[in-house]
Parts: C-alpha cells; sequence; structure tokens
C-alpha cells in the first residue's frame, strides 16, 4: 500500500497535467467565492448549518426513528443496514423480489463505499452509473476521483478515446457537447429499460419522512421516474430535523460544490407514485464508531460538497487518487482513518494544515484541526517510519533541555556552512533535493544578543 | 437486527443534547427586484426567460421558440398546443419521444432562478424530465427572495413528489466544460406573466 | 509594559539577522524588550508531525521563560499560532494561560497593541505579501479570499506606509507556499511544486521581493528561488520595516 506522498510524487512527474487539475479545481473554488459573495449572510448560514448538524448528532437516534416512522406512514419501506454487507444483501434482496437484473444508479457516495457495484455484477446484474462524470469511470474502470467531480482527473481527448471504444462515437477531439450527446443517447436508452433505480440521499428530514436528492443532469429522476422500484440508500448522517432546514442547506450544498445557487433538480420524495415502491437503505458501516470520537465527530456533518477538495491545494496537485480512499481530499483524510487507520494512516499527513478547507466548509467542520490530531493518534497507534520517529523523539528531547540545544544548534549551522555539498545535499535528504539551505550567517541571534549587551 | 444495534451504538456514543438554532431570516433580508434578480439568475443558469405582456401572446412566443415541436403536452389552458394526453393510462415510458411540455410553476426563487413544481400538476413524474424541452408558465406575482420563503410557502402542501427546477439539465463533468442538455430536458423557457 | 522576545528556534539558528531588525524594530518604538535567554522551539514541528506529547519539554521551557512579561512578541505566525492553539497539553495554569493569552506575531502586536502602522520605513522596491496561513487563518491577521468577511490585512496595514515601496497584487492571494514544516520532507514532491506556484504567481505579477510574517514559509521560497536562481529575493517583514534605504 503506497502511502499518499509517494501517490504524489508520482503524480508529479508530469508537471503539465499537474498543473491543468490544479486549475480546474481552482476554477471551481473561484466560483464557489463568486457564489458565496452573493450571498448576503454567508457566514452566518455556515453557522446554522453547523449548529443544526451538531444539534443532529446529539439526537440521532430520534431523529431517526422520527424519520421512518413518517417514511413507512407515507408509504416508504425503510431497511437498516450496520454495515457494507448488509447494505449490498438488502439491496440485492430488494433486487430479486423485483426480478430486476438491469439496474440504473445516481450518484451515491456511499454505494461506492459499500462496494456495491461489484458486489450486484458478481451476482448477474448490470449496474449503469448515469452521472455522466460517474459513466466515464465507470467506462475505465476507475473509482471517481472526487466526490463531485468523478472525472475531473481526464481530459477530454482521453474520454473522446474512452467513449469511441465503449460507446462507439466518432472521433471528435474531445467535443464536450458531442460527447455529452452521446452519453444522453446511450444512458436513454438505459433508462428506459431499466428494472430498478438507485439513488444517494442528500438530505433525509425526521419531521416529514422525505428526502431530498440533488442533481444537475437530471438523471436521478430519469432512473426514479422510469423504473418501478426506488431504492435510496443513505448514511445515518443524512439526517437533518425539520424541512425548513432545507432552507439552509440547498443554499449551501451548489454554491460550496461548484458555484452554481442551486442544483438543476432538487427533487423532494415524500411517497412512491401511485403503483411504484421506495425502498430506504439507512446505513451505518463505521459512523456510530466515529460518533464516539469526540474530536471527530463532527466529520460526520459532511454533506459531501466537495469544496474542502477544490481549495485543497495538496489534493489539486496531487489528484484524487493519491489518497486511495472512497472519500479523497481533506474530508476524507479525517473520515477514512476511522475506517481504517492502518490502510489511511498517511492521510492526515497530506496537509500543511493552512486551514482553508476549515473556511470553504459549508458546514463548518474543523478539518484542520482534527488532521492535527488524527497525527497524534496515528504516531501512537501505528508503525512509523524508524527514522522519522528517531528523528522526532530526539529533536524532542533536545528541545526540552536549552543548553544541548544550544550546542547542537551550533554544530547544526557549522554542518551547513562547512560541510561538502555532496554531504549536505543527499539522497537522504529531501529539503535539499529541489531547495537550497539557508545561506548560515556567522554566529546565531544567542551570540549577537550577547555580543551587544557585552558591548554596551 | 441491523435497526437496534445501530440505535444502540447511537445512543452510546452520541454527545449530550445540543440546542437546535433558530433560523433568523431577517439575516438575509436584502432590499432587491424580484422580478430583476429572477430574471438574471435564470439566465446564469442557462434558462430563457422572458415576460409577456398578457397571457394570450403565448403560444405564439412558444411557436417562435420551438417550431420543431410536434409531440406537446400542455397543462396550461391558455395555450392550445397541448396534443398529447395524459390519463391515469399513460406509462412513463410512453413519453419517451415527447418534444414539449407546458407546465405551471407554483412559485419562483429570486436568489437561484428555481421554480417550485410538483405531481399535483403532472400525474406521471418524468414528464418534466423526460420531455425534450420544458415551458414553465410563472406568474410575477409568484416570487419569493430565497429559499427559507421558499419552504414556507410549500409549508402545508400535500407532500408526494415535488422539486425545484433550476434552468435546463447541465453538466461539465468533461473538463469543465460547461453542456446545456444532459439527461434531462435540453432546455427550460420561462414566460412570466 | 514588558515584553519578552521569542526569537522561534529557526530563525536564531539560521536567520539571526530577522531576529536583529525584530528586536531593533521593537526598539525603535519604544518597547521595553527583553530576550529571555535559554530559549529553545514552541515545539510546532514535533506537534505538526504528531509527536506533540515529546514536545512537552519545549514547551514548558517556553513558559518558564516568558511566564512574566506582559507581551510575548516573536516574528513568526505559525510559532506563535501553535502557542496559543497547542499549549492546551501542557496542564492549564496561570502561567500557561498567561502565556497563551499574551504571546502575539510581531505584525499584530505592532498594529493592535502598539496603534501603529507608520514606523518610518523605507523600501524603494515591488513587494509581494506571501501571507502565511497560520498567521492569516490561524492568527486571524487578515480575511482570507474563501470567506466572506470585510477585507482588512494587518502586515499591509504596515506595509503600505513604508515610503517608496510598491505592493503588487497577486492572482492567488493567499494560497498555502507548501512548507508546512516536516511537511515539506515527508510530502516533499507537493511541497516543491506548491512552493514553485507560489514564486511564480510573484513572478508573474513582477515581485522583486517577497515578504511575509513567518520566515519558515521564506526559507522555503528561498530554498527554491536560490536553486532555481529566479531574479527574486525573500526578506522578513521585520527587515523591511526596520529598513531606511
Amino acid at each position: 500500500m503506497m502511502s499518499h506522498s509517494k501517490l504524489a510524487e508520482i503524480f508529479n512527474k508530469d508537471e503539465a497535467k499537474v498543473n491543468w487539475h490544479d486549475k480546474a479545481l481552482w476554477y471551481v473554488r473561484e466560483k464557489r467565492d463568486t457564489a458565496a459573495h452573493h450571498v448576503k449572510g454567508w457566514e452566518y448560514l455556515r453557522d446554522l448549518a453547523s449548529g443544526i448538524k451538531a444539534n443532529v448528532l446529539s439526537n440521532l437516534d430520534n431523529y431517526l426513528v422520527e424519520f421512518e416512522k413518517n417514511a413507512q406512514s407515507n408509504g416508504i419501506e425503510v431497511h437498516w443496514a450496520s454495515n457494507a454487507e448488509e447494505h449490498n444483501k438488502i439491496v440485492y434482496k430488494i433486487l430479486t423480489q423485483n426480478n430486476a437484473t438491469k439496474v440504473v444508479k445516481s450518484k451515491s457516495m456511499l454505494t461506492e463505499e459499500c462496494h456495491l457495484n461489484p458486489y450486484l455484477e458478481s451476482k448477474g446484474i448490470e449496474v449503469i452509473d448515469t452521472d455522466l462524470g460517474e459513466r466515464i469511470v465507470q467506462l475505465a474502470k476507475e473509482p471517481p476521483s472526487h466526490i463531485v467531480l468523478p472525472a475531473i482527473h481526464k481530459t477530454k481527448e482521453e474520454i473522446d478515446v474512452l467513449f469511441q471504444e465503449h460507446l462507439g462515437t466518432k472521433p471528435s477531439n474531445g467535443d464536450p457537447q458531442y460527447l455529452t450527446n452521446e452519453a444522453r443517447k446511450h444512458l436513454r436508452d438505459k433508462f428506459l429499460n431499466a428494472d430498478v433505480a438507485l439513488t444517494g440521499v442528500n438530505f433525509a428530514i425526521a419531521e416529514t419522512g422525505g428526502f431530498v436528492v440533488c442533481t444537475n443532469e437530471g438523471n436521478a429522476d430519469m432512473g426514479v421516474h422510469l423504473s418501478k422500484v426506488h431504492i435510496a440508500c443513505m448514511g445515518i448522517e443524512k439526517i437533518i430535523p425539520r424541512e425548513e432546514h432545507l432552507g439552509v442547506f440547498l443554499r449551501l450544498l451548489a454554491r460550496s460544490a461548484t458555484g452554481q445557487p442551486i442544483t438543476t433538480y432538487s427533487s423532494h420524495f415524500n411517497k412512491p407514485a401511485p403503483g411504484n415502491a421506495i425502498h430506504i437503505v439507512i446505513v451505518d458501516n463505521g459512523r456510530t464508531e466515529q460518533l464516539s470520537r469526540e474530536d471527530f465527530r463532527s466529520s460526520l456533518s459532511c454533506i459531501r460538497c466537495g469544496a474542502c477538495m477544490n481549495t485543497c491545494p495538496i489534493y489539486r496537485r496531487s489528484g484524487g487518487f493519491s489518497y486511495n480512499a472512497t472519500i479523497p481530499g481533506p474530508i476524507g483524510s479525517i473520515l477514512s482513518p476511522g475506517m481504517d487507520m492502518k490502510k489511511h494512516s498517511s492521510l492526515p499527513f497530506a496537509s500543511t494544515l493552512c486551514g482553508s478547507c476549515s473556511n470553504v466548509c459549508p458546514v463548518k467542520i474543523n478539518i484542520h484541526e482534527q488532521l492535527y490530531k488524527w497525527r497524534q493518534i496515528i504516531t501512537k497507534e501505528q508503525k512509523q517510519p524508524l527514522i522519522k520517529k528517531t528523528i522526532l523523539k530526539i529533536t524532542g528531547m533536545v528541545l526540552g533541555r536549552p543548553k544541548l540545544y544550544a550546542v547542537l544548534g551550533i554544530s547544526v549551522r557549522w554542518m551547513l556552512k562547512y560541510a561538502p555539498r555532496f554531504m549536505v545535499y543527499s539522497k537522504l535528504n529531501a529539503w535539499g533535493k529541489s531547495r537550497e539551505f539557508p545561506k548560515v550567517e556567522n554566529g546565531n541571534f544567542d551570540q549577537w544578543y550577547k555580543n551587544r549587551k557585552n558591548n554596551g | 437486527m441491523g435497526k437496534s444495534s445501530i440505535l444502540k451504538s447511537i445512543k452510546e456514543n452520541k454527545p449530550t443534547l445540543i440546542s437546535l438554532p433558530e433560523i433568523d431570516v431577517n439575516s438575509f433580508e436584502e432590499t432587491i427586484n424580484l422580478v430583476e434578480t429572477f430574471k438574471k439568475n435564470v439566465e446564469s443558469v442557462g434558462g430563457n426567460i422572458k415576460e409577456l405582456g398578457q397571457i394570450q401572446d403565448l403560444d405564439l412566443e412558444i411557436k417562435n421558440r420551438y417550431p420543431n415541436a410536434k409531440r406537446i403536452f400542455s397543462q396550461i389552458s391558455e395555450s392550445v398546443l397541448g396534443n398529447v394526453q395524459i390519463s391515469e393510462q399513460t406509462k412513463p415510458k410512453d413519453l419517451e419521444n415527447l418534444d414539449l411540455a407546458i407546465l405551471k410553476g407554483v412559485f419562483g426563487v429570486a436568489e437561484n432562478g428555481a421554480i417550485w413544481i410538483s405531481d399535483e400538476q403532472f400525474s406521471i413524474r418524468i414528464l418534466p424530465f423526460i420531455t425534450n424541452d420544458l415551458v414553465l408558465i410563472l406568474q410575477k406575482k409568484d416570487l419569493c427572495q430565497h429559499m427559507h420563503h421558499a419552504y414556507k410557502m410549500i409549508a402545508n402542501r400535500t407532500r408526494t413528489f415535488g422539486l425545484f427546477i433550476s434552468g435546463p439539465s447541465k453538466t461539465a463533468d468533461i473538463e469543465q466544460c460547461l453542456v446545456i442538455g444532459a439527461q434531462g430536458a435540453m432546455s427550460l423557457t420561462i414566460f412570466l406573466i | 509594559m514588558k515584553v519578552g522576545l521569542f526569537i522561534p528556534c529557526y530563525i536564531n539558528q539560521l536567520y539571526p539577522k530577522v531576529g536583529i531588525a525584530t528586536l531593533e524594530l521593537l526598539e525603535k518604538l519604544g518597547v521595553e524588550v527583553y530576550y529571555p535567554t535559554g530559549q529553545t522551539c514552541c515545539g510546532q514541528p514535533l506537534g505538526n508531525s504528531g509527536y506533540e506529547e515529546d514536545a512537552k519539554g519545549a514547551c514548558q521551557i517556553f513558559v518558564e521563560n516568558f511566564k512574566e512579561y506582559d507581551y510575548i512578541v516573536g516574528p513568526s505566525g505559525s510559532c506563535i499560532h501553535h502557542i496559543k492553539e497547542h499549549f492546551d497539553i501542557l496542564e492549564q495554569t496561570e502561567a500557561v494561560k498567561n502565556v497563551r493569552k499574551n504571546s502575539y506575531e510581531l505584525c499584530e502586536f505592532i498594529v493592535n497593541i502598539l496603534g501603529k502602522t507608520n514606523l518610518g520605513a523605507s523600501f524603494p522596491y515591488k513587494v509581494g505579501l506571501h501571507k502565511s496561513c497560520h498567521g492569516l487563518r490561524g492568527l486571524k491577521l487578515g480575511s482570507c479570499s474563501e470567506r466572506m468577511d470585510d477585507y482588512y490585512s494587518t502586515e499591509e496595514e504596515l506595509l503600505k506606509e513604508v515610503k517608496g515601496i510598491e505592493l503588487m497584487s497577486l492572482t492567488r492571494k493567499d494560497e498555502c507556499c507548501g512548507f508546512g514544516g516536516t511537511f515539506s520532507v515527508f510530502e516533499e514532491a507537493i511541497s516543491v511544486k506548491m512552493g514553485k506556484d507560489r514564486i511564480q504567481d510573484h513572478l508573474d505579477n513582477g515581485v522583486e521581493v517577497i515578504t511575509g510574517a513567518d520566515h519558515s514559509c521564506l526559507m522555503h521560497l528561498d530554498g527554491l528561488i536560490n536553486r532555481n536562481n529566479q531574479p527574486l529575493r525573500v526578506m522578513h517583514i521585520a527587515e523591511i520595516l526596520n529598513s531606511c534605504i
């Protein structure tokens, strides 16, 4: 399992691509800024969203029960899954009960997290991702590299080639209009022939038992309303108390995500259409465990807008795949260690702690502070590279001893000044690979101060 | 089994109750021209919008804008263009080749150009999505400033299926290039009366 | 007003002139400055690397050194931020609480505590301000581009008053430079790329001198500038504010 730094280093071998990736995401970040500037009371809106989510987490069990009761009274079937495996089995059972072999799916990070597609495919079910970006990565047999812009890592020329191969399109030099149109035809056919539609859930409302699904393409609705059965999968944390709270979250979500004032379609599902069925699968899969971690529980407030990825200077320059996690970027780096600390132990270190993620977060998760806290835990609980550990332990010891520190400070300065270049700039020394060391001056500040005092 | 263990685990792990903040809507109030703001935002999300002096001009305007539309569903009594009927027997797939749907918007939201519609107006839910083009008719008086007002306006509805629709279906999944017309309607035109 | 001068470890050893400029500047402003000897480090490099437990000794020494002062002033935003934010690992005695409360980054001390902006400096160059993240987003020395607050910048308030200076505007106003402490070596590739991009922004906007209130960022940028022989130099803001050219 490669660390983030290693994967980032590989990604950085193609600097032109890094620049391209960085610019594409920075453009989205700037659109987000502009959109937020147009909202009077934006920061207050974030405070509200944060406060509502904090209340949700402190009363989650009651809200879930309330939601279930109201949903059921509206004719919606509710299922509960403790983990990914249970979730997948429940979905499959619903499919078999409906003799379904063809499923169209709109974007759901939860089903990614549960690895639903390979599970269903192994049972002979055809699963088609219908969000254009998701369809692109599905054809390329890749996971999404971003939670809102799944194919942001792909150039239009790459997509052109992919579509030629899988959809039989003509070469178009990556004409987005043409490619989107061809995808529309291809997906239209899938929608018309699907047995069951699967969607995620953006917000589930305890008060009404309804839920909201947001898309720009209309793919969730195309799937749902052409099928007899709608399965909506949600993490337990998607609950909000009241419908009026949607006013807060829908104002924040799309602006934070893409800089749009709202997504094209914000669909409110309360009752199945006559003759049809809606199933909701409520999933834990590690969330209640994260809830138990006081320092990290607010990570469950995430509404999956992706703003922290777009603003993150590391994400923009290392790409989503460098995180090797369902949810990449800053928010993923505080969620993933809670799921599998060993696998994701390098992620909290993939940050300069610049704090921009926390500032763009519409629900004000203190992401960078949680990254710092995960670091303290990971160094204790996970095996660390011996050199790193030794150096830092010794540093700590020295810094606690002023006299020893004074002597060592002088020796380091002596080294930097007089040691031969090949020794200072060796392969072991990552600083010097692309950077010079500071030019060492005569004497340190301590010595200067002492001299001045003596002369003064 | 899942349910009881999840609820038990939440009970054990949740923090002490944090109170729910009240939304101070006054913080968001601005003196804005609702019609102008709405128009600007509809255009910014890729929609077309036109103010009509009188509803009688509607069909002419629609014909000008959608000269090739053949299969048309209209919910508006002032329009005679509708030639597709929807009944309880109509299946969603029957609307596959619908060229145009003309529907009434319940109200519009100035801050984002969104219009609320619900299946009280169209008994087949797929209608506004599967139609190639969509026309919504909206009264100028039915505009509100922002989403907090919007949710007040739908607070007492019959809850079945409804949505805010803001512009035509679109995507930017190929290199962030905006393409209008993804899986839903290829265009949205709003006539303000 | 008794002010304790905090000279962070890397400035003490590698950039004594930054420490000297800081001290001279404060004295010029009529402040009674003391420099407690036996300073080591605030412990930030350890904390950021996940070893804050091992930094307790350094933190204790810091508190011992500075507990008597009304204000503790240092020319490095990230170190001050670390004291304020992360000295929660110590037992919160009165001394610890006071030290955390009374620690100030140099610019915010001059502007907010001394209430001065025109320091009589002159520096006839095109200057780009690097707003270091821990100062900007941590200590709130200025408004950040991603927040919807009214614009302000503590460092700019000071720099604007410098005679002859031309403050150049940057394309990305406050993007991180990629230093990040030990991030600079453990995530070397990204760190270097971020630094290069930041420098390019300054070059593209005609900057001759990059300045900032955190010399650790500047050290990283300087290392890249020197390796790539770019027509730029870095100077700590204290050096500019202490200049009479």
